[in-house]
């Protein structure tokens, strides 16, 4: 079965730049899913499943870091391993997100050269 | 600590990393532009030990370039696209300015992004803001990034 990613952004041009970026980087997924925030991913995941998620933290209604928390007490989908893709380096934030259960981060700007290190990894 | 510097530094991260297109500095700017035509401004707030603003002004052709390479597609008019990529674009130059702030022991918050833009518009500035803008010029033409703000001590 193909494998299935959900990127969530609250920005329609960074998902199409993420998007075009796995394919750059030659990680085809079958399916690609998009998300404007962390509810909405919630109720996307209620739904669908994925294989890997990749995850802004500044966001409207619910950002990445609560979304994390979310997702970490659901049992259903708790394992799916998450990157955050993130102008937010700071360390306070970055330790935030992985001791929610983050993979890893990447830092915006990115190439795709840095999405296939990071994703390489995981998949 | 040399703003313009920092604002050169985080924008030519943003346009060499992913934009892809040449963007030149010039010297930093000595007056303030606050009324605009047919342009768009991609803003972002900030708060913190600092607290102020981002915002980089963009003429529509330069707005469209920028999301044409941007996306990796031909882009003839302003829409939503192009509000959101000059809204990123901000987002990831004041995300390269945090870092530079957080190196001199500043830690700022930012804000999610926002773009207006029109055929005729003004703009405000913060009330007794330092204010430190940079020109870049890109091919379709050139577009300002400005930095204000306020409590640094």
């Amino acid at each position: 079965m193909g494998k299935k990613v959900l990127i969530i952004d609250d920005s329609s041009t960074m998902r199409k730049i993420v998007t075009r970026s796995l394919r750059q980087a030659g990680l085809d997924f079958d399916t690609i899913l998009e998300a404007g925030d962390g509810q909405e991913a919630l109720q996307l995941l209620a739904k669908e499943s994925v294989d890997i998620i990749l995850s802004d933290i500044n966001m409207p209604n619910m950002d990445g870091i609560e979304f994390l928390r979310q997702k970490s007490a659901n049992a259903a989908i708790k394992s799916i391993p998450v990157v955050m893709i993130t102008t937010e380096a700071g360390a306070d934030i970055l330790a935030e997100a992985k001791s929610l259960g983050a993979k890893g981060s990447i830092k915006k700007p990115f190439t795709p050269e840095q999405v296939s290190e990071v994703l390489g990894g995981l998949m | 600590m040399d703003f313009a510097q920092a604002i050169i530094e985080a924008t030519s991260d943003v346009f060499n990393t992913m934009v892809m297109l040449e963007a030149a500095p010039g010297m930093q700017a000595t007056e303030k532009t606050t009324a605009f035509n047919d342009a768009i401004s991609g803003i972002l707030g900030f708060s913190g030990d600092i607290k102020g603003m981002l915002r980089i002004n963009c003429p529509n052709q330069v707005a469209m370039a920028i999301t044409g390479s941007l996306l990796g597609m031909e882009v003839e008019e302003i829409d939503d696209d192009v509000r959101d990529a000059i809204g990123e674009i901000a987002n990831m130059i004041a995300g390269g300015l945090k870092i530079y702030f957080t190196r001199h022991n500043h830690i700022i918050e930012l804000s999610i992004p926002t773009a207006i833009g029109g055929q005729s518009y003004t703009v405000h500035s913060l009330a007794n803001a330092e204010w430190v803008a940079v020109p870049f010029t890109l091919a379709a033409g050139v577009m300002v990034v400005e930095l204000q703000f306020v409590g640094l001590k």
